[in-house]
């Protein structure tokens, strides 16, 4: 059996196809990802937590960002509910506890940097890359500025910068990535004087949180936020309040935001490729279209004419035929007539 | 162009359903919150009394009884105008002995409520409602119950038993509100020095022969006040208000140091589980006895039930070592040691722990941690020099010897053996180094707890009290540096263990927080520490 070339190009090109679109819908629809084995985070613990803003000032050294419109002394600031922005990549907030007036309890906010990350999923640049150390990380090269993530995070968390004109970026908590690689702690982790902050392998501080829960049932809920959030975050909490109480969302559910959108998203790159293929392809069949009408119709009123050409033709020639018997018949009967007159007289004459 | 029409009629229901839910349903919140206004008070009674005879059909009366009470004082009329008495004794229900059948208990409530309203009225007075249904059967309640309930402590024991004092022979009449039940003929009857908490037999709920606790304190109280006041002699409130409303309860008279009560219970007891010893010959016991001052105790809680709930027997009556049906299974060691149940001794001490004062060490302290095994032998003492192992003495004596031998004060090393100060400078970079007043701190520590018994006495070793800072090395008088254990955070050999400056930190800041110390505030660095010159 031979097979032409253009066939063999056609299997191909199929069998590529199936390949890429077959593999992503079996990941999302069959086993949960439990995170890149070893993968780093931070455990925030609130119960430690004294809201002296030090990690706040940490994050914007190592981050090089501009200085607050407050300074990091002035604590004032905490009792307003913040978030994070283009030039924070984290704030501390502060909420009243309930059960005791005196004690404040302090909530850091940054990116949790989700095992499965919604904003990457919601990219369809790539701009986003959960790498191997835990980290959600940025590459601005690739943004388009669709700000999809922002919408996509249920943390709330990218910010756009929307005061730079021409290269506008998202912003957002890197867990500090080259200084991990370095071997270097996070700038929040390194500048909390109490510990509130401690930076590990993320099996390691759930092993963590979950011994300070057991020592101390009385000070802790018992609940590690970020364990199954979301599936899973690389940034973990513990709590001395409910976490409903200090703004954390308790009704985000343990799917990873992926699984709960890879068919819609899935979809997206195909409809976006396609789509001007489409339009050009539906223009040039109505554009063809028209021009075949214009043609039959031209041909159809071309065929009329000749019709009713024909058609009148016909008719004059039968006119005439007629007319030329009826001449004949005419001139017949003027000659017998003529003949009959002529008879007449010569009978008269004869008579 | 067929499919989108439809898809943009549902976009448009949708836009419009949530624009109304947006402003229609905000706009009722608030107008509920205009509505409720509610009022709190202590005297609220629903009665619901048809709920006997079925499924109420109007909902249930909120009946003000002191309001009621007040008004027909006024009237000079007493509680006969709405109680009838049986036994010489005023019955809680309104106007009848029993609950007859359903028609017969509406008419008593419906004729007697309005024609006293009525009446009332009548006289140009202000009285309840008369005409609309509403008005006494509430769709929605607005008033809250501030009701309190009253605890009968050792002060108001005390003071109802003077009270009720023979002015001649000078004995109390303990009959009066002590009494148990004689199941063969059916009559109450006093047991002298049988005496226990109403409790014990008055439960929640009216059982068979026994009312519940509330119908028979109500019976009881109300009846012997009211007996009382109609004969001028002081005595508690009659009201609603008077025992169950929190601010009145605040002006009962308290006596601060209340004479023992006379029941004939132990000074001493030898708490121990008996087993038969391996040659079946006496008595062997697996632990130490633990000698307990239950004298001593008596004056620490406010009733005899903090730890005798169920009856005032002794503890191994029910709690055995293997555990019985009467103790719900929970066996004597358990009993004892449980520390989440407030009855055991265990968990009585932990909760005296929560003082701040003892706090500032023990809440650093893991609840789950298992005691030293040398703490034990604080309350299973070693025996003492000549007495037996097999104890066969009077075992009171035993305990109270062993008792006596105790020492109940706060002890530690020698003021030059403790450090003055104590600099930090491992971890100076952006300040100077810290002088911790390190024999000041000791010092206010042990002011704190000089007064207790039972920190004194487990606080009699020199060194225990440095175990507060200097946690989980042994005890010396000169403990290892913090250093030689805390170092680099974040050490994954020693996950659990804080790095030095967040063992400082976290170690300070949360006595500091637990004392309620105003300063050093811990978000004011230079309360501590001094800023380095450049």
């Amino acid at each position: 059996m031979s097979i032409s070339r253009r066939k063999f190009i056609g299997w191909m090109s199929a069998a590529g196809l199936g390949a890429t679109f077959g593999k992503s819908a079996h990941a999302a629809a069959n086993k949960q990802f439990k995170g890149y084995p070893d993968s780093v985070g931070v455990l925030f613990d609130n119960v430690l937590c004294i809201g002296c803003r030090n990690c706040e000032a940490g994050c914007n050294k190592v981050n090089e960002l501009p200085p607050p419109s407050q300074p990091f002394d002035d604590l004032s600031v905490l009792a307003k509910k913040r978030r994070t922005s283009s030039k924070a990549y984290t704030v501390v907030n502060r909420y009243e506890n309930t059960h005791s007036k005196k004690s404040p309890i302090f909530r850091k906010i940054q990116c949790n940097h989700c095992l499965e990350p919604a904003c990457a999923s919601a990219c369809f640049v790539r701009a986003f890359t959960k790498t191997k150390e835990g980290a959600v990380v940025y590459d601005a090269s690739v943004c388009v500025g669709c700000r999809y993530c922002m919408i996509a995070c249920p943390f709330e968390i990218p910010a756009y910068e929307y005061d730079e004109p021409l290269t506008p970026r998202i912003r957002k908590c890197t867990m500090c990535h080259p200084r991990v690689i370095e071997g270097k702690l996070p700038g929040c982790v390194e500048a909390c004087p109490t510990e509130s902050l401690t930076f590990g392998k993320r099996k390691d501080l759930i092993n963590i949180a979950r011994e300070r829960i057991k020592k101390f049932p009385d000070r802790y809920v018992d609940h590690i936020y970020g364990e199954h959030e979301m599936g899973g975050t690389n940034w973990l909490y513990l709590s001395g309040a409910p976490y409903k109480e200090i703004g954390m969302r308790e009704d985000l559910g343990t799917v990873p935001a992926p699984e709960l959108t890879a068919g819609v998203l899935g979809a997206v790159p195909i409809v976006v490729g396609l789509w001007p293929v489409l339009l050009t392809g539906v223009y040039a069949m109505t554009k063809r279209k028209e021009q075949i009408a214009q043609k039959e119709k031209e041909q159809a009123v071309f065929h009329a004419l000749q019709k009713a050409d024909a058609a009148a033709q016909l008719k004059l020639s039968e006119a005439l035929t007629k007319a030329q018997k009826e001449k004949e018949v005419a001139i017949q009967k003027e000659v017998k007539k003529a003949l009959a007159e002529v008879q007449k007289v010569q009978k008269e004459e004869g008579s | 162009m067929k499919t989108a029409r439809p898809l943009l009629r549902q976009v448009g229901i949708l836009v419009a359903v949530a624009l109304f839910s947006i402003t229609g349903l905000g706009a009722q919140g608030v107008q509920k919150l205009l509505e409720g206004s509610e009022e709190i008070r202590a005297d609220i009674i629903p009665i619901d009394s048809m709920r006997v005879f079925g499924r109420l059909e109007r909902p249930e009366v909120v009946f003000l009884h002191d309001k009621h009470t007040d008004a027909i004082e006024k009237q000079n009329k007493d509680c006969q105008a709405c109680h009838q008495m049986e036994n010489n004794r005023l019955v809680p229900k309104f106007k009848r002995l029993k609950d007859t059948d359903k028609q017969a208990v509406m008419d008593i409530y419906h004729t007697n409520c309005i024609g006293c309203h009525k009446e009332t009225s009548a006289t140009g007075k202000k009285a309840g409602p008369i005409e609309t249904c509403g008005e006494c059967h509430p769709k929605k309640n607005l008033l809250i119950s501030s009701r309190q309930p009253i605890s009968f402590d050792h002060s108001l024991h005390y003071r109802h038993a003077e009270a009720n004092k023979d002015q001649r022979t000078n004995k109390g009449d303990c009959a009066l509100c002590h009494h148990e039940y004689n199941e063969k003929t059916k009559k109450l009857f006093y047991a002298k020095e049988k005496e226990g908490s109403c409790r014990y037999c008055h439960k929640k709920t009216t059982e068979e022969n026994r009312s519940s606790m509330k119908l028979a304190s109500h019976d009881a109280c109300i009846d012997c006040h009211r007996k009382k006041v109609a004969v001028k002699i002081e005595s508690g409130p009659v009201k609603c208000m008077g025992c169950h409303d929190h601010e009145m309860q605040k002006k009962i008279e308290k006596i601060e140091v209340v004479p023992r009560m006379e029941r004939k219970q132990p000074d001493f007891v030898l708490i121990r589980v008996k087993t038969p010893g391996p040659n079946k010959e006496g008595p062997s016991f697996r632990m130490n006895p633990a000698p307990f001052n239950h004298k001593a105790h008596e004056t620490y809680n406010n009733t005899c039930i903090v730890c005798h709930h169920e009856s005032l027997q002794s503890c191994v009556q029910c709690h055995t070592s293997e555990g019985a049906k009467e103790g719900k299974f929970i066996k004597l060691e358990s009993a004892m040691h449980l520390k989440a149940k407030e009855q055991s001794c265990l968990g009585c001490h932990e909760t005296n722990q929560r003082k701040p004062e003892c706090a500032a060490c023990h809440a650093f302290l893991a609840k789950d941690r298992r005691p030293e095994s040398t703490t034990c032998q604080l309350c299973h003492m070693n025996p003492l020099s000549g007495v037996s192992k097999n104890i066969a003495q009077d075992e009171r004596q035993i305990a109270e010897m062993l008792l006596n031998s105790r020492k109940t004060k706060v002890l530690t090393y020698n003021a030059e053996d403790i450090p003055e100060k104590v600099v930090i400078k491992a971890l100076s970079e952006k300040y100077e180094a810290v002088e911790l007043p390190h024999r000041k701190i000791i010092h206010t520590l042990l002011n704190n707890i000089k007064d207790s018994k039972l920190a004194g006495y487990y606080h009699s070793d020199q060194g225990t009290i440095c175990q507060g800072c200097h946690h989980n090395s042994p005890v010396a008088k000169k403990p290892p540096n913090c250093g030689s254990c805390h170092g680099k955070p974040f050490d994954e050999s020693n996950a659990f263990r804080p790095g030095l400056m967040g063992a400082f930190h976290q170690q300070c800041m949360g006595c500091h927080q637990v004392l309620k110390l105003v300063k050093p505030t811990s978000t004011g660095c230079t309360d501590c520490h001094k800023l380095k010159r450049v």
